[in-house]
Formats: C-alpha cells, structure tokens, sequence
C-alpha cells in the first residue's frame, strides 16, 4: 500500500514553526514600513533638473508663491511655471549661470523643462488647490516653510488620515485669505476672535465624505 | 390596468436557460477566467505571485511635471475649455460645445443655441470623440502601399491636373458623400468651371434620396423639409424613424417629447408655464400629441407610437392611397384612388387615422420613411400640405451648397469605369467599395482606373484598393463648415491638429480647385468672407466661431402647391403594389426584405468605434452584432429559433447570418442591419457581424420581394444584453392612458402646490403616488438606522418614462464621462457589460401579435437605505451626506455581496482589468476627473459626482450658492427628450421636485423601501377611442 504522507511530510513541524514565528514578525514589519513616514515619503527631496532655490527667490528676493504659481486661486492644480516665466527675469539676470543652462535652453529650442513631482496624491484622489486658498488655508500649512528651502522637500504626509484630520477641524490652520501665500504668518493673539470673524465671513463645511475627494 | 410584461420571448416560453438566466446573480461562467483557469488555481497562482510581487512594489513611482515654455494665454492647467464647434453628418450639421482638458477633446455635448442639437446630442455624437483617438485610424500617405510625404502627393497631382486640363477633365471623376457645405459647394464649383467635362458622383449608402426626388416631383426645386413634432398633436409615421435612425432625431425627439408632456406633466420645458396636472392642457391649450405609426419593422417611433399597425413596406403605398382617399381631396385627386382597401388592414383603422388628420388640421403630422419610393413621399407633401400642416408642422426649404445624394449618378459613374473612361478617381471620403450596391460592382470598376485616389479614416476596404490613399482628418481635427437641417450655417472648428497628419476633403478639393496647397482655415475663411461681408470680417467670424454658427442664416421656407399629380402616381404605384402581394404572404419564397441602418454604426462608417459596437440595439439589446429579424410567425413558418444560421437568398445573391426573432414585426418580413461585416475596419470593427451590403441592390435599396431563407444547420451565439439584470416580474414599468389619468385626476382633489413633497426623503415613499395613479402602498418602517438627511444639497432625479425614447444617447454619454470601458462579445454574453445605465426594454401583449414596448433607464437609485451598503464587509460602499451612494474603489475587495443585494441589478463588476490594454492614444480620451478602475473593483453611477464637486467649488470661488440647474449629469446633458431631471431636493423650487410631485411619481420596487433618489414617471399613452377594439 502507498504511503498517504511522503518522507518530507516529516519537515512539516519545522516548517510550521518558522512560519508561525516568520508570519508575525512580518507582520509587524508590514505596519512598522506602511505606517511610518518612510512610507508616506516625509522628506522626499528629489534633485530636480535645475537646482532651483526657493529660500533664495522666495525666503530672501521675496517672490510671491503666485509669481510662478499662478493658477492656485482658479485651479485645482497649481500649475509649475513655463520656462518664459523664469526667463522674465533671467533674461538680464544672471544670463550666464551655470546653473541656469537647462533653463536657457528650454527657452531657445522650445523644449519643455521635466520636474520631478515632489507631493504627490494617488490618483484616486482629487485635490482642489482653489478650494483650499479660497478657505484660508496657507501654502505652509500642507508645504512647509518652502522659503527656507533649498530643495524642496516632503515635509507632511499627505495621507488620508492628514488630510482629514483639518477637514474635522479646520479652525487651526485657518488664516486670512490675504495671507495665504504668507509663509511667516502667525496667528494673531486673540486667535479666536479671528476664527470667528473667518466662520462668520467665509463659512467653510470641508467635506468628511468618501464623495468630498474620491470621484 | 393588468398588463404583463415580458422581457423576450424566452421569458414567457419559461424556458430553462432564462429561469438559470436570472436565478442567478452572475451568470454561469460569469466567475470563471478564460482558458480554463479555475477560481481555485486562480488561488494557487495568487499565492505564488503575492509573496513575488510583495517586495517589489514599495518604491514610489517618480512622477515628471512639465510644464510649457511659453504658456498659452488661454490654457490653465486643471481648467477644461470649451469650444462650439459642428460634426458634419450626411446633409446634416451638428452643433456640439467640446470639452478640452490641456489640448484633448475627452467630452462632447449639444450647443444649447444651435437649432439642431438644442444642448442634447445623441449616442453617435457622444461617441464620436473615440474615433478622434482611434488606434486603427492611418497614419500615413500611401502610393500603392508605400508611404509617401503629403508633398508628394501635390507633386503627383500637379502632373495629374496638368494632363487632365487638356480635355476639360474628360477622364477625371469625383465621388463624394452627400454634403452640405458652403465651402465644399464653392470649390466644386470651382473644379467643374476648371474641369468642364469632369464627372461627379454622390453616393451615400443610407440616403434620403427618395424623399428629395419626391420632393422634387412636387414642386420642381431641390426642396428638403424639416418637421417640427411640438407643433403636431397627430402624427403618422409611414415606414419611417424619426425618433432614431433620421439624421434630424435630437430635434425631433426634444419636439416629440414637448408634444408628449402637453397636458400630462407637470415638467415642462418652461418652469413657469407650469399647468395644473389635472387641466389636461398646457397654457398654449395644446394637447397631449398622439402618434400612429405604420411599419414593417419594429422601429423607436413604432415603440413610442400609442398606435401601432404592422405593414410590409411594400404596403404603405397602397395604405397612403387609401388614407388619401378619406381626406376629402379635390375631385381629380380622388378619383385615381377609388375602392381603396389593403388587404389585411382593418379599413376602421384607416377611417379612425383619417379622422384624427381631419380634426387636427394644421396640427396634424404625416412623416415616410426614407425607405418609401418617391411617389410616396410626393404623396405625403401633397398631403400635408391639402390638410393645412405645411408652414406649421412641416416646413419645406430649397437646398443649398449641398451635394444631394444619387444612386444613379454612382451608377452612370461606375459604367463610365468600366468602359475605361475615367483615368483618375478622386473618392473623397465614404466607403463606396464595402457599401455601394452590389450589382454595380464597385470594386471590379475600380480595379479598372488607372489612378485613383482615396481619402479615408481607415486604411479601410476602398483605401486600400485605390492607389493613394490619403488619411482623412477627424472633425474634431478640421476647418469646415456645413448647413444644418433648416440651412443654418455652422463652422467645424478644430479642437487640435491632426493627430495623424490627416487631411479634410476641403483642403484635397481646395488642392484640386484651386491648383495650390492651401490650409482649410484659408479655404473655408474664403468662403466665409462674402456671407459676412467683408467690413468688420474678423470681428463676425469670431463671433460665428464663438457661437458655433451664424444665426438667422436659415434658409426661407417654401410652400408647395397641391397637385392631383402625386396622387395618381401613388394610384399607379398602388396597383403594382397590390398585384405584387398577390402571393400569400409570409410564404418562404416571397418574403419581404427590408434594410435597416444601424443605429450605432449607421451605414458601418463609426464599425471600429467600441462604445458603439457595444451599445446595445434599442430594440433586439443585441451588441456586436446584426442577425437578420424576423417576427416570431414567420420564424415558426420557416421553423427558425433566435440564433439559426440561415442562408438569405436574394436576386441571385445570398448571404449567410443568423436570424433573430423580434416580436411586433410584420409576418413575412426579413429585416438586414446594414454596417456591419466590415474587413478593413480596424480591430474593434473587422470582422464583426454580416455585410448585408452584399444583397443589396441599386433597383431596391430599401425594401424588395422575393426573398428566401433556408435553415442550415447550425447556430451563431449572439449577445444580447436582454435578460441581464432582469427584474422578476414586479411592475417596474408603470403606464396608464391620458383618459384614465384624467378621470382619476378628477376623482381626487389634487392638494394645493407643494403640499406634498415637503420633506425630500418623504418623496419616494409613495406620498405623491397616493393622489391616485397608483395604488396606496402600505406604510413602511425600515430594520436600519435611519439618515436624517437635513443638511445640505441632497441629490435626487427623475426620470421620466412618457419622454424617454429609448434612443440609448445617456448610456453612450455616461461611458464617455466616467471612463466606462468596453468589455466585448463574449464578456457581454457572460452579462459582464459595464454600462452605468442600462436602458431596459420591456414587451406587453401578445408575442405573435403588436405587442407594444416601453422603455426604462436604470441608473443606480441612490437609495437612502441602500442594500448593497448593509451588506459590504469593508464599508466599500457607504452613504455621504448629500445623499449619494458612493462607492470606494480603493475599499473594494471584490466580493460581489453588494451586487448580489442589489434589487435594481445596477453595479458592474470589473471581472478583467478591462483597460489594462487599452492603447495609449485612446487614454486621451479618458476624463481626468473620474478615477479608472481596475480589476476586482465595483463600479456603478455615481450621480456625476465629479460634476457636482466641480460645481460646488466653482460656486465657492464665486462666493455664490448653488442654482437649480448648476449640476447636470452626463445622461441627463444628453437626453434629446429631456426626460432625465437631477438636481437638489431640498431646493423646493427646482425642477426635479417638482417632477417628483407629479402625480405619475414612482419609485421603483419601492415596496422594497430602499427609498431610492431616482425616481420614475409613468408612461402615458394617448389611444384614439375610435380604436377600442380595433387590431
């Protein structure tokens, strides 16, 4: 009679042993990697093609973010500049920096400059920039202090859970229309007195619903 | 009213194979993979591939933005433009309003000023934008297959002119498509006055030549008529589909459907010309419309008519003398038309039709078909115009800039080939090779010219004969122009440069004309600058660009004088007819044959366009197919079943396809689909179907006698998305008749306005339903958590069944919106179709007899206790607070509960990554705002929640709040009928709550009390009581 279990039937135990310590600590692995920000890429700093500073031109030249940024009011995406907008400037300045090469030659042979994306939502996930500035929310409240920045960096998560804890309870990161683009804007003393005002001129109901950014 | 309807006619056989069609939620094998695969060594391969694939997909994507170099003005980035612009058809215009998203055109919508479309478009409209990105489309110029450079061709052409300017272009001919354009019309005239001997033909495969030699007959012009439905309160339909297959349907349906709501609805057009339901008449006093419609072939306006009378086509003639003959006309007319009588036609009907015409004059309607001979549509002008209807419900216009189509100039041509007469054969566009009538041999004849030269999307059956071939410009990618319906002129506008360096036939026949290169801007500016006149050009031709077409460019009306003329030629015509139905009818060897376009790739010309292969034909819901139809007597006659292979013979040709049995057709009756069977049509469209063309002769284009049919044995699958989701025998469907709505009106004291519906979630419980269409459905109270429901929008639609035509333009609309994909033959046969909103079709009355058929859309309802939502293990989908069901693609597991929950069959599974292969070019076509969905995810409607959000922002920025009418959904947008409402139900003034206090308001299954959002209004008919009793 053949036998029902095979010779290697005897490794079973040892097998299910390394598995049953082996499946937890992956387990754990697992959380430890999603849940962390190594995962959600804080600090995600690529090398773009042209080092561009913006501690230089925002932090100490003083360069509104809607110079180059100029959709962010009307848009949901708030648009990279086209290369005719550094060369506004750069057609008399600083004409023969090395650093500025890839960008005068964009502008002579037509070329298109290609970014590397730094903040990045899923594609399952719609994200209005107008809707945001429109309810008083600062640029350096989801980008961080970008004028100290000489490459720009990841500095929040951006995951589901980030997005909805403002969405819950805006209030805080609630500024002044006008002081969106600020990126050392403080709130003032009597911070509650401005929520106030804020609610009572520009109510916002930010949606907590799957529909509000999953289309 | 007890009526039982049925779905097909398997349903009420009971057989087998539809009691396991719809006892099961998926169908068998719908859970199985191809190739034999099993779920269960699915599993073993999942766990093998998983512990792969798990370390290798951690790294972020780096993703690239790039951005211009020199930023158009116009173009923010994440902002959709707009742009009016016109899809040439045939002789007719559209006047469309094109999203662009970046440079792409991804939606298409009616231009809401334009007189053809009024906003609405239809399925071919909306699918017309992927067949800007086909993948099959040509991408190069070609001399006998070798690819050459554009200039190559002017070079060549350059010699070919010179040697044809010698003889006055004795040896040069033209075949075009019908057209109706200014610019197209100056440069052949152009070319005529350069080439005085040259040859012209215009074929067009399905035509309305008939009715313009008719025409013609009566008033001795080039007249064309365009029919104004709103103004008809009785109108009869010989042979002939307004309602779908004429060019003209968006306008005819909206004018249908106005005449249809006239004293039934409380949805009118105008908000404020609203009347109480229970007057019976709108303030303009006119009543509900009535329609009869007397046809071979079950059609959409035989669906809709409220009577119905099944007639070989070869009979209308006979019937019309008859008619005629009731209608009191003068002495000379009448007498050629004595003893009139069709056999098998109950003579109270005619007398009852007659009736009706003579009491309704000037409001009255008599349409033929396109397939009718042209004495017959002689006849009817004659006799709308002796009944006072000309002016007011028809309209006739001399045409203009139009190359009226003509088989026998196609005929004269192909001779002219034979005898080696023409040397060079220009075919600008059309597919004369796979579409003109077989007896003319069209591919022998061009066999024989020595250089011949066609323009063409494809690389399709005439291109790829002819010795250049030239790839011809979408119109989404063209300048042009074209007169709509009426004369109005509209521009065709480009949305972006040839994607495939393709050329417009203005710009060859500008080369051919003119001698030189030129741009089509140029051409058609050219042509432009003497209607607008030249002082302030730029300033007018921007605004006609802006508008889409120049308004109050409609050509003057005509009236035609009566002459007894028509009427003895329909007496002649009568006589033939009669005497050729001597033979009993439905005999195998005298069956009728008649040709149908296709509603969706009408003359094969849109085959490679997936959408529309998929879309399921309003009337069989067959997909990817074409079986020949014929009416179950005739099938037990001829002992066929749905599915037979059969071989057609007919005037010596005979054709092998399988057969269909759709109830309602007349006995005797083979009807062929025209458009399918292409071989060179691309990968979607080769291949798929029954060329029909190749039976189809230049003597009988429409309909002809003497056909056979013998059963071979063996079958064909077809696809029919008929039984799927079918929905038990509930009353899903509800209709009632105006005269019992009125007397029920009567009966119960209609409360003041806006008594009911205080409470939107109140609404689809069955408060307004109480008032008496229907039955008082017992009280509710639901096992679940209620939603309160009192913040905010809350979303809500109506749909109403006595508008809606069935004409599927919504499905067709919503897939190109929200990124639906195409599944295919096989998949649809596994009941695998994606669609978002079906359009069911519903059958009552005997199968064998008239039945009748209504028309029911079935988006998701939205119901506020939603079943697929108590049933999710991961809350997948869940309820958001305006009231939408949403649907959590990232949350799907793919366990299918909710689906099998689903009491209305609505959500779509994605058993395949459906758009896994889909070629890049074709992803343009795709909506940046609607997320793709991937394999193993639930999907269905979503109320366009993109739209709303899109909306609602728009409006924040604005600083304003949200008016009625802001949000359309895509289905709704499309509508010819305008029968979808959408809007916020809390807004007690907008439309759809007021749709939803229309008495006929009622949900559907709603003793299910889901309390779905989307609710229905019953389908109203408009029998003559003349006709009680009478078949």
């Amino acid at each position: 009679m053949a036998q029902i279990f095979p010779p290697w039937w005897n490794k079973l135990p040892i097998v299910a042993a390394l598995a049953g310590s082996l499946g937890p600590l992956l387990a754990v692995a697992g959380v430890w990697y999603y849940f962390s920000p190594w995962y959600t890429e804080v600090g995600y700093r690529p090398a773009q093609p042209v080092a561009y500073s913006h501690k230089l031109h925002v932090g100490e030249l003083g360069l509104d973010c809607r110079y180059c940024h100029a959709s962010v009011e009307i848009s949901p995406v708030a648009n990279l500049p086209p290369t005719q907008t550094c060369m506004n400037c750069h057609q008399t300045v600083k004409r023969d920096s090395e650093m500025l090469a890839p960008i005068l030659a964009s502008a002579a042979s037509g070329r298109p400059m290609r970014w590397i994306r730094v903040h990045k939502l899923p594609d399952y996930a719609y994200f209005a920039h107008s809707a945001h500035v429109a309810a008083g929310v600062g640029c350096v409240t989801c980008h961080g202090r970008i004028d100290e920045m000489e490459t720009v960096t990841q500095m929040t998560p951006l995951s589901m859970s980030w997005c909805l804890d403002c969405h819950r309870n805006p209030g805080p990161n609630r500024r002044p229309v006008s002081e969106v683009t600020n990126m050392k804007w403080t709130p003032p003393r009597d911070a509650q007195m401005l929520m106030a005002q804020l609610d009572r001129e520009r109510p916002v109901s930010p949606p907590t619903d799957c529909s509000g950014c999953h289309r | 009213m007890s009526r039982t309807y049925w779905r097909s006619l398997a349903q009420i056989e009971e057989r087998p194979e539809f009691r396991a069609f719809h006892e099961r939620e998926f169908q068998e094998g719908a859970s199985e993979l191809p190739d034999g695969v099993t779920r269960r060594d699915m599993m073993m391969l999942l766990g093998a591939s998983l512990s792969l694939a798990g370390l290798a997909g951690c790294r972020r994507p780096v993703e690239e933005i790039v951005p211009f170099v020199a930023a158009p003005e116009e173009i923010v980035p994440g902002i959709p433009r707009y742009y009016a612009t016109t899809m040439p058809f045939r002789r007719s215009a559209y006047g469309l309003i094109v999203e662009s998203h970046e440079g792409r055109p991804t939606k298409i919508e009616g231009n809401p000023s334009h007189p053809s479309t009024l906003g609405a478009s239809s399925s071919r409209i909306q699918a017309s934008v992927l067949g800007l990105y086909d993948p099959d489309r040509s991408q190069r110029i070609t001399q006998k297959r070798e690819t050459k450079a554009w200039s190559d061709f002017v070079t060549a052409w350059g010699q070919l002119s010179e040697a044809h300017a010698a003889d006055g272009g004795a040896g040069l001919a033209v075949l075009s498509e019908s057209f109706s354009s200014p610019t197209l019309a100056r440069l052949a005239s152009e070319l005529r006055t350069r080439y005085p001997r040259l040859q012209w033909a215009t074929y067009e495969a399905v035509s309305e030549e008939n009715r313009l030699a008719g025409l013609r007959s009566v008033t001795g012009r080039d007249v064309d008529l365009t029919l104004r439905l709103d103004q008809a309160s009785v109108i009869l339909a010989l042979d002939a589909d307004p309602l779908l297959t004429d060019p003209e349907m968006i306008r005819h349906a909206r004018g249908f459907a106005a005449g249809r709501r006239a004293g039934v609805s409380s949805t009118l057009p105008e908000p404020q010309a609203r009347p109480e339901p229970s007057q019976g008449a709108t303030s303009s006093g006119q009543a509900m419309n009535r329609l009869y419609a007397v046809e071979g072939v079950y059609s959409l306006t035989g669906a809709m008519a409220d009577h119905r009378l099944r007639l070989e086509s070869r009979q209308i003639a006979p019937l019309l003398a008859a008619l005629a003959a009731r209608l009191g006309l003068p002495a000379a007319g009448a007498a050629s038309l004595a003893a009139a009588g069709v056999p098998g036609v109950d003579s109270r009907w005619i007398d009852a039709l007659a009736k009706d015409l003579l009491a309704n004059r000037g409001k009255g309607l008599i349409v033929a078909g396109e397939r009718q001979p042209a004495a017959v549509h002689a006849a009817v002008c004659a006799l709308n115009t002796h009944l006072g209807n000309t002016g007011r419900t028809v309209s006739y216009y001399e045409t203009k800039d139009a190359a009226l189509p003509s088989v026998s100039s196609l005929a004269s041509l192909v001779s002219a080939m034979q005898a080696g007469a023409v040397q060079t054969l220009v075919i600008l566009g059309g597919n004369p090779v796979f579409d003109a009538p077989a007896d003319l041999d069209f591919p022998s004849a061009l066999a024989k010219v020595p250089h011949s030269i066609a323009l063409g999307h494809t690389v399709d059956e005439t291109s790829s004969r002819a010795e250049w071939h030239i790839p011809r410009a979408h119109y989404l990618e063209s300048w042009g122009d074209a007169r709509a319906a009426g004369g109005t002129l509209s521009v065709v506008q480009p949305l972006i440069l040839p994607l495939f360096g393709g050329r417009t036939p203005v710009e060859v026949l500008g080369l051919m004309a003119g001698g030189q290169d030129r741009p089509g801007y140029d051409l058609v500016r050219e042509t432009w600058k003497p209607i607008l006149g030249e002082g302030e050009f730029d300033r007018k031709w921007n605004r006609v660009l802006h508008d889409g077409f120049l308004s109050g460019s409609e050509l003057p009306e005509i009236v035609p004088a009566v002459t007894a003329e028509p009427f003895a030629e329909l007496g002649r015509l009568r006589a033939t007819g009669t005497s050729a139905s001597q033979a009993e009818p439905g005999s195998p060897g005298d069956l009728e044959i008649v040709f149908l376009p296709s509603p969706s790739l009408h003359d094969g010309r849109f085959a490679n366009d997936g959408w529309l292969q998929e879309l399921p034909d309003p009337l069989t819901k067959l997909t990817w197919d074409n079986p020949a139809l014929v009416s179950p007597k005739t099938a037990e006659t001829l002992g066929l079943a749905s599915q037979d292979v059969v071989r057609l013979d007919h005037g010596g040709r005979s054709l092998e396809l399988p057969v269909w049995l759709l109830p309602g057709m007349a006995d005797g009756v083979v009807a062929l689909t025209l458009g399918y069977g292409r071989s060179h049509a691309g990968r979607i469209g080769s291949g798929v179907g029954f060329d029909a063309f190749t039976v189809r002769s230049s003597t009988a284009p429409g309909f002809a006698s003497g056909v056979r049919l013998s059963k071979l044995a063996r079958t064909y699958p077809l696809s029919a998305t008929q039984e799927h989701g079918s929905m038990e025998g509930r009353p899903v469907v509800r209709e009632s008749t105006l005269t019992a709505l009125r007397s029920k009106h009567a009966a119960a004291a209609v409360p003041a306005e806006g008594a009911h519906a205080p409470d939107p979630h109140q609404a689809p419980k069955g408060t307004p339903s109480a008032q008496g269409v229907f039955p008082e459905d017992p009280h509710h109270f639901s096992l679940w958590k209620e939603h309160a429901y009192d913040q905010g929008h809350q979303w809500g639609m109506t749909i109403d069944l006595n508008a809606c035509i069935g004409c599927n333009a919504c499905m067709v609309a919503c897939q190109s919106e929200n990124n639906v994909p195409v599944v295919g033959k096989d998949q649809v046969a596994r009941g695998r179709e994606m669609h978002w909103i079906r359009v069911d079709r519903y059958f009552s009355g005997e199968p064998s007899g008239s039945p009748e058929m209504v028309f029911q859309p079935v988006p998701c309802m939205h119901c506020e206790d939603a079943p697929c939502e108590q049933v999710c293990p991961v809350a997948a989908t869940v309820h958001d607070g305006q009231g939408l069901n949403v649907m959590v693609y990232n949350r799907c597991i793919g366990t299918r509960y909710c689906s099998n929950n689903c009491p209305y069959k609505v959500r779509r599974f994605n058993f395949f990554n459906f758009t896994k292969d889909t070629p890049d070019i074709l992803k343009l076509a795709m909506n940046p705002d609607v997320t793709v969905r991937a394999r193993g995810v639930m999907e269905k409607c979503t109320y366009c929640t993109q739209r709303i959000n899109r909306v609602k922002i728009d409006a924040k920025l604005a600083g304003r709040e949200l008016r009625d009418g802001d949000v359309k959904t895509a289905c709704q947008q499309a509508c010819p009928a305008s029968a979808i409402e959408f809007g916020d139900l809390r807004d007690q003034t907008s439309r759809v709550v007021k749709a939803k206090a229309d008495p006929r308001n009622y949900a559907l299954l709603e003793e299910l009390n889901t309390r779905p959002r989307t609710t229905y209004l019953a389908k109203v008919r408009n029998p003559n009581p003349d006709l009680e009793g009478v078949a």
